[in-house]
């Protein structure tokens, strides 16, 4: 049995880790276009150029995938 | 029934839409009496009972209803549990299985005959399992992580180069203490609400073409919305099953990411 446990712990880290990222993926691209894109949205407000909210949203979208990528790639 | 309320208006078809949702009370007056609840109510008893019944007198050799419930055991533990707890999944087994019988059973609903409402469908049904899930991912992280380590931990993973933190800090607390639940509730619910008005629709145009307009012409029509809503609910039984797994496997990833900080 202990030698069951132990072929199997190996495997399954690395499955963890493999659905860590994936379901973590949609949760920080979403967070990044709320968070930056809505940086840029209060920008737009208060300057009245239109063109702050789709660059807060592409840094959003950008910097979630760098921080995706840090944490669970390479 | 559902099909004859919707084609109420004789010559011209109607598509169905989010009035399915919109159920009136059982007992007029009871305003929080719904169908959905006594679903829910209906759903928590089959769950209850059945997992009593295989497993209030276990035998060593596996039979009836015993089996069946092994296997689903079985699966939530291979599946749902290790992969995420490692050496903590059997203490955590309860929840996840009670979560994943209790979200399958509540999607089965969706296409058990009569009844034919999937129960997640209603947003209210999901929040409070996720909004549970949520808590206590945030208790186990004080916990196991100390109140400040949790949400040290949290925004600041290690590996990153500090300048970076400043941008990266706010994201991802605001992923994981605001998108994750939104987006684990929203999940369930829209996939069984977009699943119900989906096999709505195809009976609806089955059931005009059919029966209320029977023409030359509409009735290949009518038999292909036959087919597809068999088809369907052929796919539909497959994702309800995926979503109940889906659900109890990021409820088994928040529990596993409070126990242990990120790598």
């Amino acid at each position: 049995m202990p030698a069951m446990s132990e072929q199997e712990r190996r495997p399954e880290d690395d499955g963890r880790d493999f659905a860590d990222a994936a379901w973590s993926i949609p949760s920080y691209i979403l967070s990044g276009i709320i968070l930056y894109g809505g940086a840029g949205w209060l920008l737009t407000r208060w300057t009245g150029v239109a063109v702050f909210t789709p660059i807060g949203v592409i840094i959003g979208v950008v910097l979630a995938i760098y921080l995706v990528y840090r944490k669970y790639g390479r | 029934m559902k099909a004859l309320t919707v084609l109420a208006a004789p010559e011209e078809f109607k598509a169905p839409g989010p009035e399915l949702f919109d159920i009136p009370p059982v007992v007029s007056g009871v305003a929080w009496l719904t169908k959905p609840v006594l679903l829910a109510l209906l759903s928590s008893l089959v769950v209850v009972v059945f997992c009593w019944s295989a497993f209030s007198k276990p035998k060593l050799v596996p039979r009836g209803v015993q089996n069946v419930a092994e296997y689903g055991y079985m699966f939530v533990r291979d599946q749902v549990a290790r992969p995420f707890l490692g050496k903590d999944a059997d203490r955590w087994m309860g929840l996840l299985l009670s979560i994943f019988f209790l979200v399958w059973v509540w999607n089965l609903m969706g296409v058990v005959p009569f009844l034919q409402f999937p129960v997640a469908s209603h947003i209210a049904f999901p929040i409070v399992l996720a909004g549970t899930i949520y808590l206590l991912k945030i208790y186990l992280g004080m916990k196991h992580q100390g109140p400040i380590g949790y949400f040290k931990n949290m925004m600041f993973p290690p590996g990153l180069p500090k300048p970076v933190y400043i941008l990266m800090a706010p994201l991802e607390l605001l992923s994981n203490l605001v998108v994750a639940p939104f987006t684990h509730a929203v999940r369930l619910f829209a996939n069984m609400f977009a699943g119900h008005l989906i096999l709505a629709f195809f009976s609806a145009v089955g059931f005009w073409f059919l029966f209320e307009q029977l023409s030359p012409l509409g009735a290949p029509v009518g038999v292909i919305s036959v087919v597809m809503t068999i088809a369907m609910t052929g796919l539909e039984l497959f994702i309800q099953f995926l979503q109940a797994f889906l659900f109890a496997m990021l409820a088994a990833m928040y529990i596993g990411g409070s126990l242990h900080a990120e790598h």
